[in-house]
C-alpha cells in the first residue's frame, strides 16, 4: 500500500472530519471548535504554504492544554459531553502529526466515534442521512489512500456510494436482529439527558400563555379500531383542584389510587407516543381502563410515569369513551367544592342565582354555559392580562379568554353554585395524518376543560369553551390559528361561513400535507430507529411468526439472514460468465462485417480457409482479411504477444469496411 | 529479438485465494466493538446502525477484494535476450475478462512488491518484472503471487505461488576485449590488424534485412526512395571464424564469454562471421538475426535443452 497520504488524501480527511465534527457542533464548546478549525487550517498551511510543523514538545504541551481546558469546562474528563469534547480535540491536535498511513486511518475511524457522540444528544432524522453521507466521504478518504492513482474522483465516489449501498441489507439485518438489552452495561452519566418543555402542574389564568403558540408535536396516537371523532378526544394529563383564586393544582397528597368507574360501550385501543417532556405525565383519552406497566395512577384517573420522562415513551392502553363513576367520598367532596374566602360577591350572587333556578347540577351547569354564550364573551389567544382576582375580572371586565379562563371561571362559578367541579388538563383533538394513519397532537392542542359532579352520572365533562368558540372543538386550535391570522373573531360566524374562512389556499394544502409526510417519516424514524428496544424487537418480530424471542435465536437468525444475502452476493459476484475473449470478440466482430455483404463463416470454417475464400470472392478486401486473420491468429493462437497488439487488431476491425 | 516460450497461463480460481484482514482491519474492528460497546449501554438506535453500517462495510469490502484478483488470467508475454549480470524484463500480460476494472493488482516476490498495475474492464495490462540474471542459458521466471488491498486496505488478498513457464534467454557476459585469434587450420584468413569490413567504399547494393542502419544509403533513399546499402571493402574479404580452439588456455564459461564479446565486435563491424564449437557450426554471415543465433548457441552450449 502507498506508504504516506498524498495532498488529496488530507482533502478527504478534512471533508470526513467537517462531516462527522458538524452534527456535535451544537453540543460543543465554541473554544474548542475554533481549536479544532485552527489545527485543520495549521495543517492545511504546512502542506500548502511550508509553515512548520509543531514539534513533539509543542504538541504534548497542546495535549495537556486540551485536555485541562475540557476538564475545567466540564468538571470532569470522563462521562459522554467531556468524552465527545475530549475526542474532538485530540483529533485536531493529530492533524498536525499525521504523517502515515496508519495515522491516516485512525483518524478516519477515530471520527465514527465522534457521529456516536452527536447520537448520544439527539437522533434525528437527517442525522441518519448525514451519516451515509459521512460515512461515504470516509470510504473515498480510504480508497484514496489505498489507491492514489487510477481512479478519477467521479470513480472513488461510485465505489464508495457502491459499498455503502451493498452495505445496506446486511445492515439492517444486522440492525434489526442483534438483540436488543434492557437496561445499560454500565451506568448512565447524568448529563445523559437535555432539559425540555410541556404541560405545567399549576394553572394560573390569565398570567401568561406559551403552549398555545408552540406547533412541536406532543405526542402521536394510533388507533387499533376506528379513530372517534376529534371533538370527542380529551386527553386527560392532570386534575386540578386546589386553588386560592389565582391559581388551580393538584392536591397534595397522593390519591386515590382506588379510583374506579364503570365503562359503558366498547372500549377503544390506542398506543400513545409520548414526545419526551421532562415531566412524568401520561396523557390517556377520557377514562382509562387499565394503567400500563410502566406508570400508575394519579388523581382524577389521571396516569404518570414512574419518573420524569427523558426520552420519547411509547404505551398502549383501553379507554372507555362513555363511563360511569362512583359516588363521591365526603372529604372527596368537600376537596371538589373548595373556593378561597376572598371570592369575590359579584361572582358568588351570579352562582347563587343560578341556583335559585335549579338544583340539578346539569341545569346549573347549562345557565353557565349561556351565560357564556350570550354575554359578550370572546374567545381569543391573545387575552389581556388579568389582576388580583382574575375570575372576578375576567367574568364581568375583560370577558376576553381561552380554555383557561372559561373553565376556571366556569368551575369558580360551580362550586359557588353548591356543584363539585374540577379542571382536567391535557390535550383535545389533534391533526389527523392521513398519510400514516395516525393523530397529531401539539402542544398547542393544549386545552382545559370542567368536570361537574352529577348524582347517578358521576363526574360529567363540560368544555365551557365550547360554549364560545365550538370552532375550538371541531375544527382544532390549527385551523383556529387560521382563523386570527384573517382577522376572524371566533364565535362570530356561521359555522358554514367557519369552514369557508378555514379553508386552505393551494400552496398551504401542498404545504399542509408535505408537513404531514415529513411528521410521518419522523414517526417511522422513531419507531424504528430511536425507540427501537427490546419490547419492540420483541413485538415486531413476534409478528413477524418468530414465536418466543431468545437471544439465541436473533443471533442465529442473524447469522442465517446475513450469510443468505452474502451468498447472494458471491452467486452473483461468481455467475458464469460467458468467457468473451477479447481477441475472439473482435474477430467475431469482423466476422459480421463480412456476413453483411453474404459472406458467413460456416461453423467447420477455420479461420485461414474463411480468409481464403473470402479474398476469393472480395479480391479488393484480399489484403485487410488477410491482415486481420494473421493478427487474430497470432494473439489467440500464437506464442505470447507484445503490448498494444490487441489495440491494433481492435483498430483494424473497427476501421474494416465492407 | 523477442523470444518467447509455450503460453501457459493461469486464471485465478477460488482456492487460489486467500485473504486476511490488515492491521488496519484490526483497528476498524477495534473501533466497531467500542461502537457497539457504546451504543448497547446508551439504548442508541443510530449508534447500533453505524456500527453495523461499519460492519456491512468491511463484509462487502472482503467480496470487492476478493473481486479484484478472482478470474484474474496471468499469461507470459515477450522477453528480450539479455546478457548474464543484466536484468531480464519478463513481461506478463494480465487479463481481465470481468465487467469491472481491477485496481491496484501488485506482484509480489519473497513478500516485496515488484510491480503494479490496473486493468480496465475487459482489457489486459502488462506489467515487466526486472529480475537479475547471473547465469547463461534459459532462465524461468521464479515464481510470483498476486495480492491487492483494493478497495479500502483493510483486507489483503493474496494468491498461492504462481509458476508460469516463462522463460528470457540469457547470453553469455561478454568478456574484456581481446583480440582475434585464429587456428592454424584456418584457410580463408583476413590479414591480422586490418579493420574488418575496411574503409574504402566500394559499391551500393540492394538493402537486404539485417544491413546495419549506418550502411544505407540515406542519401540516395531521399533522392529515389529506394533502399540501398553502402558496401566497403578495402580489398579484403571481411570474413572470420570465430573459433572455439582457437582458445585453449580458458575454461568453458570464459570461451563462451570471449567468443560473445567477439560476436558483438564482428556484428559492429559488419563483418561476415562464422562461428565454430564443438559439435556445431554455424556459416559464416552477419545482421541482427545471424548475431542472435550466434549468442543463442554460446548461451546454449553444453546445456540440456
Amino acid at each position: 500500500m502507498n506508504p504516506a497520504p498524498d495532498r488529496e488524501a488530507f482533502y478527504w480527511l478534512y471533508l470526513t472530519a467537517v462531516c462527522a465534527v458538524l452534527p456535535a457542533v451544537a453540543q460543543l464548546p465554541l473554544w474548542l471548535v475554533a481549536a479544532f478549525s485552527l489545527s485543520l487550517g495549521w495543517r492545511f498551511a504546512s502542506d500548502h504554504r511550508g509553515w512548520r510543523r509543531p514539534g513533539r514538545a509543542l504538541r504534548t504541551l497542546l495535549l495537556i492544554a486540551i485536555v485541562i481546558a475540557v476538564y475545567r469546562q466540564y468538571g470532569s474528563v470522563l462521562g459522554r459531553e467531556p468524552g465527545v469534547a475530549l475526542l474532538v480535540g485530540l483529533l485536531g491536535l493529530k492533524f498536525l502529526e499525521i504523517r502515515t498511513l496508519r495515522d491516516y486511518l485512525l483518524s478516519v475511524f477515530l471520527f465514527y466515534l465522534v457521529l456516536l457522540g452527536a447520537y448520544l444528544q439527539e437522533q434525528a432524522l437527517w442525522l441518519g442521512a448525514w451519516t451515509l453521507l459521512t460515512v461515504s466521504i470516509s470510504l473515498v478518504a480510504m480508497i484514496h489512500v489505498v489507491q492514489p492513482r487510477g481512479l478519477a474522483t467521479r470513480a472513488k465516489l461510485k465505489h464508495a456510494a457502491l459499498l455503502v449501498a451493498k452495505a445496506l441489507p446486511l445492515m439492517l439485518v444486522a440492525y434489526l436482529l442483534f438483540p436488543r438489552i434492557q437496561g445499560t452495561l454500565w451506568g448512565l452519566p447524568a448529563d445523559a439527558h437535555a432539559g425540555l418543555t410541556g404541560l405545567s402542574e399549576i394553572m394560573r389564568p390569565g398570567s401568561i400563555n406559551s403552549l398555545s403558540e408552540s406547533t412541536a408535536p406532543a405526542f402521536r396516537v394510533t388507533f387499533e379500531g376506528a379513530m372517534p371523532p376529534l371533538r370527542d378526544l380529551y386527553w386527560r394529563s392532570l386534575v386540578l383542584t386546589k386553588t386560592d383564586g389565582h391559581s388551580w393544582s393538584r392536591p397534595r397528597a397522593f390519591a386515590a389510587a382506588d379510583e374506579s368507574f364503570e365503562g359503558l360501550g366498547e372500549p377503544v385501543r390506542y398506543t400513545v407516543t409520548l414526545e419526551s417532556s421532562n415531566k412524568p405525565w401520561m396523557p390517556v383519552l377520557d377514562l382509562p381502563a387499565e394503567i400500563p406497566p410502566e406508570g400508575r395512577a394519579r388523581n382524577g384517573y389521571t396516569l404518570e410515569f414512574r419518573m420524569a420522562m427523558h426520552e420519547r415513551q411509547t404505551y398502549t392502553l383501553n379507554s372507555y369513551p362513555r363511563y360511569r363513576t362512583p359516588p363521591l367520598e365526603p372529604e372527596e367532596r368537600a376537596a371538589n367544592l373548595q373556593l378561597p374566602e376572598e371570592t369575590s360577591p359579584r361572582v358568588r350572587a351570579l352562582a347563587e342565582r343560578w341556583r335559585h333556578e335549579s338544583t340539578e347540577p346539569l341545569a346549573v351547569a347549562r345557565a353557565a354555559l349561556a351565560h357564556f354564550r350570550q354575554e359578550n364573551f370572546v374567545y381569543t389567544l391573545k387575552p389581556p392580562l388579568l389582576g388580583a382576582d382574575p375570575v372576578d375580572e375576567f367574568l364581568f371586565d375583560t370577558r376576553r379568554g381561552f380554555c383557561e379562563h372559561y373553565t376556571a371561571a366556569f368551575v369558580t362559578l360551580m362550586r359557588a353554585a353548591g356543584v363539585p367541579a374540577r379542571i382536567v388538563n391535557g390535550y383535545q383533538g389533534g391533526e389527523v395524518n392521513a398519510a400514516g394513519n395516525y393523530l397529531i397532537v401539539r402542544q398547542s392542542d393544549a386545552h382545559a376543560w370542567a368536570e361537574i359532579w352529577v348524582p347517578g352520572d358521576g363526574w360529567v365533562r363540560v368544555d365551557p369553551t365550547n360554549a364560545v368558540a365550538p370552532e375550538r372543538i371541531e375544527i382544532g386550535s390549527d385551523a383556529l390559528r387560521r382563523l386570527a391570522e384573517r382577522g376572524v373573531v371566533p364565535g362570530s360566524l356561521a359555522p358554514a361561513a367557519v369552514l369557508k374562512a378555514i379553508e386552505l389556499s393551494g400552496l398551504d394544502r401542498v404545504f399542509l400535507h408535505t408537513r404531514l409526510y415529513w411528521d410521518l417519516a419522523n414517526l417511522s424514524w422513531y419507531r424504528w430507529v430511536v425507540g427501537y428496544s427490546k419490547q419492540r424487537q420483541e413485538r415486531f418480530l413476534t409478528g413477524l411468526g418468530f414465536g418466543e424471542i431468545s437471544w439465541e435465536k436473533l443471533l442465529t437468525a442473524l447469522g442465517v439472514g446475513g450469510l443468505a444475502i452474502l451468498l447472494a452476493y458471491l452467486v452473483w459476484q461468481w455467475r458464469p460468465r460467458p468467457e468473451r475473449d477479447p481477441v475472439q470478440a473482435q474477430y467475431l466482430r469482423f466476422c459480421r462485417k463480412l456476413a453483411r455483404t453474404g459472406l458467413v463463416r460456416a461453423a467447420h470454417e477455420g479461420p485461414l480457409d474463411f480468409a481464403r475464400r473470402a479474398s476469393g470472392t472480395r479480391a479488393d478486401l484480399a489484403p485487410t482479411i488477410g491482415d486481420i486473420t494473421r493478427l487474430y491468429l497470432k494473439l489467440r493462437y500464437g506464442p505470447g504477444e507484445l503490448s498494444g497488439e490487441r489495440q491494433v487488431l481492435k483498430r483494424a476491425v473497427a476501421a474494416f469496411r465492407v | 529479438m523477442a523470444t518467447t516460450v509455450a503460453p501457459v497461463e493461469v486464471t485465478l480460481g477460488r482456492r487460489q485465494l486467500y485473504m486476511l484482514p490488515t492491521r488496519y482491519g484490526l483497528l476498524f474492528a477495534l473501533v466497531a466493538t467500542v461502537l457497539l460497546l457504546a451504543s448497547i449501554n446508551y439504548g442508541n438506535g443510530l449508534g447500533y446502525a453505524l456500527t453495523f453500517l461499519l460492519v456491512a462495510i468491511a463484509v462487502v469490502s472482503m467480496l470487492h477484494t476478493h473481486r479484484n484478483l478472482h478470474r484474474l488470467r496471468v499469461a507470459p508475454g515477450a522477453c528480450v535476450p539479455v546478457f548474464a549480470g543484466e536484468t531480464a524484463q519478463f513481461e506478463l500480460v494480465l487479463t481481465n475478462n470481468a465487467d469491472t476494472p481491477r485496481f491496484g493488482v501488485v506482484i509480489e516476490q519473497n513478500g516485496a512488491e515488484v510491480a503494479r498495475a490496473d486493468i480496465a474492464a475487459r482489457a489486459t495490462a502488462a506489467v515487466m518484472l526486472g529480475q537479475r540474471v547471473t547465469r547463461r542459458g534459459w532462465q524461468t521466471l521464479p515464481a510470483f503471487r498476486l495480492a491487492t488491498h483494493f478497495p479500502l486496505g483493510l483486507l489483503y488478498s493474496w494468491s498461492r505461488p504462481v509458476h508460469i513457464d516463462h522463460r528470457c534467454l540469457v547470453y553469455p557476459a561478454p568478456a574484456a576485449p581481446l583480440p582475434f585469434r585464429t587456428t592454424p587450420t584456418e584457410t580463408l584468413r583476413p590479414e591480422q590488424g586490418q579493420r574488418l569490413g575496411g574503409d574504402d567504399f566500394i559499391g551500393v547494393r540492394e538493402y537486404q534485412p539485417g544491413d546495419s542502419p549506418r550502411h544505407i544509403d540515406w542519401k540516395a533513399f531521399a533522392r529515389t526512395g529506394m533502399l540501398t546499402t553502402k558496401q566497403f571493402g578495402g580489398g579484403y574479404q571481411a570474413l572470420v571464424w570465430l573459433d572455439w580452439d582457437a582458445l585453449p588456455e580458458f575454461d568453458t564459461e570464459a570461451r563462451l564469454s570471449v567468443l560473445a564479446r567477439w560476436v558483438l565486435e564482428g556484428e559492429a563491424a559488419g563483418a561476415h562471421y562464422g562461428l565454430r564449437l564443438p559439435g556445431i557450426v554455424i556459416a559464416p554471415d552477419h545482421g541482427e538475426a545471424h548475431e542472435h543465433v550466434c549468442l543463442k548457441a554460446l548461451a546454449l552450449f553444453e546445456l540440456r535443452p
